[in-house]
């Protein structure tokens, strides 16, 4: 200490020195300490111990069995107390010196000493006197207070009576009465609605606000403030971000390809889940398992996007099993810290050092997760909804009319499906091997029904090569059936953003098995399929930039030899994730009495130009058939059909007769005209969107414990399970991803009601109760109010997990409405605001920041929901050699440019610059506690990032429109729409004084003032009479200062 | 209080919201106004996760300037000969070498490929070198060639994370971020860690490669670009000159301050110093990167030429940073992911990139600042000794590929490991990415496990739990 107050202080003159005094006062001054969060006189293990052992023994006499040393455990009282390997006792409760402990830790013996040095982590003096007093005083243990569950803490008396407004305030006060601390005064009215409007809504709030905040002579004024905000639809959108950090959002896939994703559905979910105050215990049960809800929603369904916001790595050459597993961790992960508040993590390699949790706990816990299909699925708006069912139920109608017409309906359908049943075409499926080289780095996955599942990195072209050796001695057809999978796009069968596919070419060599050199080409003299949609030209987002006209259209495409048309199944939205079937008819049987060995070339050509972004156009999901002979009568059928077919007809469901119905009578030439009809309504069809979720698979997976997390080393084989600091399953409760969801936020469970309650005061006062609020576990910072915590944590519970109940409880605490003025005292002796004797001032989260800017200028468009937006951005960001590969960024134009920043398109690998200067989290990894920096490059964005200039510029605009008649007004106008206070004489003045001298430079003949007053200046806006643009563009100049102000950007 | 702007216009901000407390208040040096001055001063500069800060020990490097051959360059065309692989060209690789081992793209049973260029000895130790770097060569005896590289991942963006902040998973720190997190920061006018992005494509990692995971993200390495704008807003918007940007600083300057006096909140004095700072950088930043200031024969010596954005321009602009402060320069250059192509591709980007990474270590040395500079040259992994493709083509190779270092400590001259005859595997020294952290670390004066940070209630490292100073590179 004496050292950093021997060094020069530079005095404002430059000259150095201060003598004697002045190192004399600064000692002076370090008696007074900062408080920690946790500091009181006797010793409490939890709070005083326990984080000794943790950080300097646990590591090797902790929980993970596999490194300890000795034999001995520390984390608990039976290993502390009992014997260890050397067959001394640890601890002996009252006598340190018959303490084997107390002795290692004083020891100066290199060999015995603890902990050992090269640990690097030498006990402080003050901790072995902890110890030493703690082994004195009995040596007490007590299970680390986040493992057991919350108890409702009784209130302490407090001896000052007329300042708690409810709980909240009295533990607070009761601690800083123990402190000799003072809570402050209430903050000014407008002080107060600024902080609370930003805090629940996260915007700030309009002149017209604040003015009936102040009329407002009601004894419940305040109240009713935060029953407005609580109630409006903004709510959801600030409280949604909030979880969307824990929740790893962003729009793309990360790792190298980082490809746009459509997750904007989850996006909106979560928003409209706050705004409905949708308990959280069901919040999060919906989001680890709403698909296994009964009867689910789509909302239920897209809620298990939140496991999907993993990355995805579809770089090539990846093993996409490895990327899978990463996938797994990352969903163990955010669950740990976003919604357990624990560490989980640490336990994938080994057993947690610290806390309670193997690595078979681990495993088990991960098993529940394991056997899923990670599923995009489409999805579609209330709006689309209701025009699908409008659709659908039109032609029933249509069809249902028909049928009344044509009652000899059933007879004739049941005609032609004989007719079906009577092809005798025998098939045997093949499994060829795939040409490695030739997959243009795509992966392959066999299946056991014999079809190949593609995977990984999706070239936009390549033709692969598959082999197979077939003993049947004549091969008349080939067939190519196309399957759905949970893990294509839209459920496939091909792997286009739509779920859709074309097949380029379709080409097979044949040479006899004894003679694999001399292949030749089968010639075909017929192609059928389900489907034969007409030529059309190709998707705009296929685009190759070949310039050549290429199509797809009926099966004849895909032998035609021409890599410019292919057979498509795109049918439109609403019904092309369907199975389809094509049959590939030898001109000349291919014969070979000793086996053929047959060549398949499936040429993929129809991507579009950029393979690391979505224009691949392959096949997902296809199995390759061959026949000795092809029945005459064939019909190509879809899979789907067939198995549907195979039903009798009385024990067929209505949908399955439905689509019979649909297919058969579209072969029909007297229902041309009607044919014409439906087609025409189905063209009608909604896209929708789709939406990354989680669905069971039905191939069921084994998990295994994998030794130090490595999926290619699989040790034992693990069941789902509940780790041992929950209470084991019943019996009754289905291993599954659903009991998994609905034990994490029990009321039993011991950290989930703490960790979000800890996360929601952290996002109110700045630091949460326990400041390292990702990990609750041994480990954590220790809690500045842990009565206060565990208090609210069950009364949170008790009103149902309502999150806005809790959110109107710290609102209306005295404690959240003091003044934030930071007093000499204060700064002193609690500068990181632990105590709370002061309200939070902080800066606030980029996304808000932004915001506020938007709305002060009145540019804000307040839409809620829908796609993500595209702000103005530099191009460069998103092109080589910035990106790794050329991203998409179109720029909004129109009010979409102004929407709130939750709605900003985030790339990972690209982060959106305003927001990540402001430490927004890029959603690589869940983050519960987003840090907070304050650097130049955010005085940059705010002074020079175009969409910041937009908004003074707008704002000025609004000031000479509304601002009233004289610049004073106009400036308070201005002052007020950004900070929502009046300004000070002095604030006054100063920006009254910057507006004049612009107001004089821009009045120059040779200043141009629509270069910085207007946003193009070839068009400038209108004015008012009598108004220049160099007043708009001073006016301008000041509104640029009021955006950059420390507190515009901060709550206070 | 209402004068500021003229009496104080050059000052630091600091200064004159100390000015202006003493004498708006109306109180002189005495005792209470002193102590808490101080205080805040001393809390200040400890808060400031810039400050400069001594490392460990005595550092020999003070700066780094770090070549990223993203992609992977092949180790077997550049820097290590073997004639085994040529006399076994076509061939199968040896079984045992195949056992568990994992390929991106190809069957790890391709037959074995010869090097496809001329190597030739050079320099005092002899070390061999490919005929496609002959600028390498004529510094040769300047610089460290470790042959025995080894990584655990072989995909990019794993790897290219796990060379750059020493885990395959993201949301680590790199190694750039740790560098300023211990050390702080030399200059105010420029951030500490700056990354460039030259070549074919952007690193396959992204923004992670440079990122602070949980380290604070003052930290986290700052895109510079060559041309335009070199750091994002740094002009004034359209219509806005210095006149007027300076009269909206000193506004804000001032009304943070008075803020500051009503509402005593320390974070406004670190904002009204961020604010000074920036706008100096607008002066200062496009100082530093006009490579319009540098002599011919500086500009020939690289091979740069400004306005057109290239590897060598960004070499040049790593100099000229580094001069002004700047702790650790990242220059990535994708493009030697040669999976096929290789002879064209390898030719194109070694003359694209052999003589400025050459002339950087020779301009650091004429300047005398090679001794504290430490120069690194590398990508994520190496190349198969396997064919892809027809016979021009080598897929991704973790097990072993080749780096070189110079300055900074690194004894010169050396060349360090070896992998075995066919390039597959190390053979003597191994030298895992962690080791090679380590060993970095160790030249900035850090003990590479002492050099933590608590997060999820544990204290991460650069090197996690693994990691071995490589004594016999230092100089």
């Amino acid at each position: 200490m004496l050292t950093r107050v021997g060094v020069p202080f530079p005095l404002a003159n430059g000259r150095k020195s201060l003598g004697l005094a002045a190192i004399l006062i600064a000692f002076a001054c370090i008696r007074v300490n900062s408080i920690s969060a946790g500091e009181t006189k006797t010793i409490d293990f939890d709070r005083d111990v326990r984080p000794i052992l943790s950080n300097h023994c646990f590591q090797c006499h902790g929980p993970d069995e596999a490194r300890r040393k000795g034999k001995l455990r520390l984390d608990t009282a039976a290993g502390a107390l009992g014997a260890g390997e050397s067959g001394e006792r640890a601890v002996v409760p009252g006598d340190p010196a018959a303490s084997e402990l107390y002795a290692r830790i004083t020891s100066t013996d290199p060999e015995a000493q603890m902990p050992p040095a090269k640990t690097g982590k030498p006990l402080k003096p003050e901790d072995i006197n902890r110890i030493k007093t703690w082994i004195e005083s009995g040596a007490s243990y007590k299970r680390h207070w986040a493992f057991d569950p919350p108890k409702l803490v009784e209130v302490p008396k407090t001896r000052r009576v007329d300042w708690a407004r409810n709980t909240i305030d009295s533990f607070i006060l009761a601690r800083l009465e123990k402190e000799g601390l003072e809570p402050s005064p209430e903050a000014d009215r407008t002080t107060l609605l600024r902080r609370l409007s930003l805090d629940l809504i996260g915007l700030p709030p309009t002149i017209a606000e604040v003015d009936a905040f102040l009329a407002d002579t009601s004894a419940d004024a305040y109240e009713k403030q935060v029953d407005r905000l609580l109630a409006s639809p903004h709510y959801g959108e600030r409280w949604g971000r909030f979880w969307l950090d824990a929740a790893r959002y962003a729009d793309s896939d990360g790792f190298e390809k980082d490809k746009p994703r459509e997750v904007w559905f989850y996006r909106d979910w979560v928003v409209s889940a706050f705004n409905r105050d949708l308990p959280y215990d069901r919040f999060v049960i919906e989001q680890l398992a709403g698909d296994l809800l009964e009867n689910p929603t789509q909302d239920q369904i897209v809620a298990t996007g939140y496991l999907r916001n993993s990355m995805i790595n579809e770089e090539g050459g990846v093993d996409p099993e490895q990327f899978r597993m990463e996938a797994m961790f990352d969903r163990m992960d955010a669950i740990g810290k976003g919604i357990l508040g624990l560490t989980i993590q640490c336990a994938q390699c080994h057993s947690h050092k610290y806390d309670p949790i193997g690595q078979d706990d681990y495993y088990r816990m991960f098993a529940f997760l394991n056997n899923c299909a990670e599923a995009n699925v489409r999805v579609y708006t209330p709006d689309e909804n209701r025009a699908r069912i409008e659709l659908l139920k039109k032609i029933r109608a249509i069809d249902e009319a028909w049928k009344a017409d044509h009652p000899d309906w059933k007879i004739r359908m049941a005609e032609w499906e004989k007719r079906i049943a009577a092809d005798q075409t025998a098939w045997t499926i093949v499994r060829p091997e795939v040409d490695d080289i030739s997959t243009g780095g795509q992966k392959y996955l066999p299946l056991d029904d014999g079809s190949l599942l593609a995977q990984g990195y999706a070239p936009t072209k390549h033709t692969v090569k598959l082999t197979v050796r077939v003993d049947r001695p004549r091969v008349e057809a080939f067939r190519l059936e196309l399957l759905l999978d949970a893990n294509l796009p839209a459920g496939g069968p091909g792997r286009s953003i739509d779920g859709t596919c074309a097949l380029t070419e379709f080409r097979v060599e044949s040479a006899p098995a004894n003679a694999p050199d001399k292949r030749i080409p089968v010639k075909f003299k017929a192609a059928l399929a389900d489907v034969n949609p007409i030529e059309t030209e190709l998707s705009p987002i296929f685009n190759d930039r070949s310039k050549r006209h290429r199509t797809t259209g009926p099966i004849a495409l895909a032998i035609d030899g021409k890599d410019e048309t292919a057979w498509g199944i795109d049918v439109g939205p609403g019904r092309s994730d369907r199975p389809r079937e094509a049959i590939f008819v030898a001109e000349k049987p291919i014969e070979n009495s000793g086996g053929t060995i047959l060549t398949f070339y499936l040429a993929q050509n129809h991507g579009g130009w950029n393979s690391d972004d979505n224009q691949t156009n392959n096949l997902g999901r296809f199995r390759l058939s061959i026949t000795e002979r092809v029945d005459p009568s064939i019909v190509p059928v879809s899979p789907a059909i067939r198995s549907i077919l195979a039903e009798p007809f009385e024990k067929r469901s209505a949908e399955s007769n439905d689509a019979i119905f649909a297919v058969w009578s579209a072969t029909l030439p007297e229902r041309r005209s009607i044919h014409d009809q439906i087609e025409a309504l189905w063209r009608s069809h909604p896209v929708g969107a789709s939406q990354l979720t989680l669905k069971e698979s039905d191939r069921p997976r084994v998990t295994y414990l994998l030794e130090r997390g490595d999926f290619l080393k699989p040790k034992t084989r693990v069941e789902p399970g509940m780790p041992a600091l929950f209470e084991p399953l019943s019996p009754a409760e289905p291993k599954n991803r659903l009991t998994l969801a609905r034990r994490l936020v029990d009321r039993r469970s011991p950290t989930a009601a703490r960790s979000i309650v800890n996360r929601i005061w952290q996002a109110r006062f700045g630091t949460g109760i326990v400041s390292t609020s990702e990990d609750l576990g041994t480990q954590c910072d220790p809690p500045s109010h842990p009565e206060l915590l565990d208090r609210l944590s069950v009364e949170f519970m008790n009103a149902g997990w309502s999150v806005k109940t809790l959110q109107k409880w710290i609102s209306l605490s005295n404690t959240y409405r003091q003044s934030s003025r930071i007093t000499k005292e204060l700064r002193e002796r609690d500068p990181a605001n632990r105590l709370l004797a002061r309200g939070p001032r902080y800066r606030l989260d980029a996304e808000i920041a932004r915001d506020v800017a938007l709305a002060a200028s009145g540019l804000l468009n307040e839409k809620i929901g829908g796609p993500s937006v595209h702000p103005p951005a530099p191009q460069f960001l998103f092109e080589p050699p910035v990106s790794y590969g050329p991203k998409v960024w179109r720029e909004s134009t129109g009010s979409d440019r102004y929407r709130r920043s939750l709605y900003t398109f985030r790339y990972r690998s690209v982060p959106y610059p305003a927001l990540q200067t402001f430490d927004a989290p890029n959603g690589d990894f869940a983050c519960a506690r987003r840090t907070r920096s304050n650097t130049p490059l955010q005085a940059l964005v705010t002074l020079n990032e175009p969409i910041f200039m937009e908004c003074a510029r707008a704002l000025a605009k609004l000031t000479i429109d509304q601002g009233g008649a004289d610049d004073q007004s106009r400036l308070e106008y201005a002052f007020r729409r950004t900070l929502a206070r009046r300004p000070t004489e002095f604030e006054s003045a100063t920006l009254l004084l910057l507006f004049r001298r612009n107001e004089r430079r821009f009045a120059d003949p040779e200043a141009k003032p629509w270069d910085i007053a207007a946003n193009d200046p070839a068009h400038p806006p209108d004015l008012p009479s009598g108004e220049s643009p160099a007043r708009l563009a001073a006016w301008t100049v000041v509104a640029r200062a009021l955006i950059n102000l420390d507190e515009t950007i901060t709550l206070e | 209080m209402n004068c500021q702007t003229q009496w104080y216009r050059n000052m630091d901000p600091k200064l004159v919201a100390r000015r202006w407390f003493l004498k708006q208040c109306g109180i002189g040096l005495g005792g209470i106004a002193l102590g808490e001055l101080l205080g805040a001063e001393s809390r200040a500069a400890a808060d400031d996760p810039l400050a400069p800060k001594p490392p460990h020990f005595p550092a020999k490097a003070k700066r780094v300037i770090f070549l990223f051959m993203a992609g992977a360059p092949s180790h077997l065309e550049l820097f290590d000969y073997k004639p085994a692989l040529a006399k076994f060209n076509g061939s199968s690789p040896p079984a045992e070498l195949l056992r568990g081992y994992r390929a991106a793209f190809i069957n790890p049973n391709s037959k074995l490929l010869g090097p496809k260029f001329k190597f030739a000895k050079h320099g005092g130790q002899g070390a061999e070198l490919s005929e496609l770097l002959p600028h390498l060569a004529s510094i040769v005896d300047e610089i460290a060639i470790v042959k025995s590289m080894t990584t655990d991942a072989f995909n990019h963006a794993p790897a290219q994370i796990l060379m750059n902040t020493g885990s395959q998973q993201f949301g680590r720190p790199s190694l750039g971020s740790w560098a300023t997190y211990g050390l702080g920061a030399e200059t105010k006018d420029l951030p500490g860690f700056i990354v460039f992005s030259s070549g074919k494509k952007g690193p396959s990692g992204g923004n992670s490669n440079w990122g602070s995971g949980f380290l604070p993200t003052v930290h986290q390495g700052v895109l510079f670009r060559g041309s335009g704008d070199p750091v994002l807003y740094l002009s004034n918007p359209r219509g806005v000159d210095n006149a007027v940007q300076r009269d909206v600083v000193d506004a804000v300057r001032m009304l943070n301050q008075s803020r500051l006096d009503v509402v005593g909140d320390p974070e406004i004095s670190t904002r009204i110093s961020a604010f000074e700072t920036a706008f100096r950088m607008q002066a200062s930043a496009p100082e530093a990167m006009d490579l319009s200031r540098e002599p011919k024969h500086i500009l020939d010596l690289y091979g740069a030429e400004p306005g057109k954005p290239s590897f060598a321009n960004n070499c040049l602009l790593a100099r000229r940073l580094i001069e002004r402060g700047v702790r650790i320069v990242e220059l990535f250059h994708e493009a030697w992911d040669q999976h096929g192509n290789l002879v064209n591709d390898l030719k194109a980007n070694c003359r694209d990139t052999d003589k400025a990474s050459a002339a950087l270590v020779k301009d650091l040395k004429q300047r005398g600042l090679l001794d504290d500079t430490l120069v690194i040259w590398g990508g994520e992994f190496g190349r198969t000794p396997m064919v892809q493709g027809g016979d021009d083509g080598r897929d991704h190779h973790p097990n072993a590929f080749t780096m070189w270092l110079a300055g900074g400590g690194i004894k010169p001259g050396i060349t360090y490991g070896e992998s075995d005859d066919l390039g597959f595997r190390t053979a003597r020294d191994p030298v895992h990415v962690h080791d090679l952290h380590a060993t970095i670390l160790h030249l900035l004066g850090f003990d590479h496990t002492r050099l933590t940070y608590r997060s999820q209630g544990r204290d991460f490292r650069l090197t996690d739990v693994s990691g071995r100073v490589v004594k016999d590179l230092l100089a």
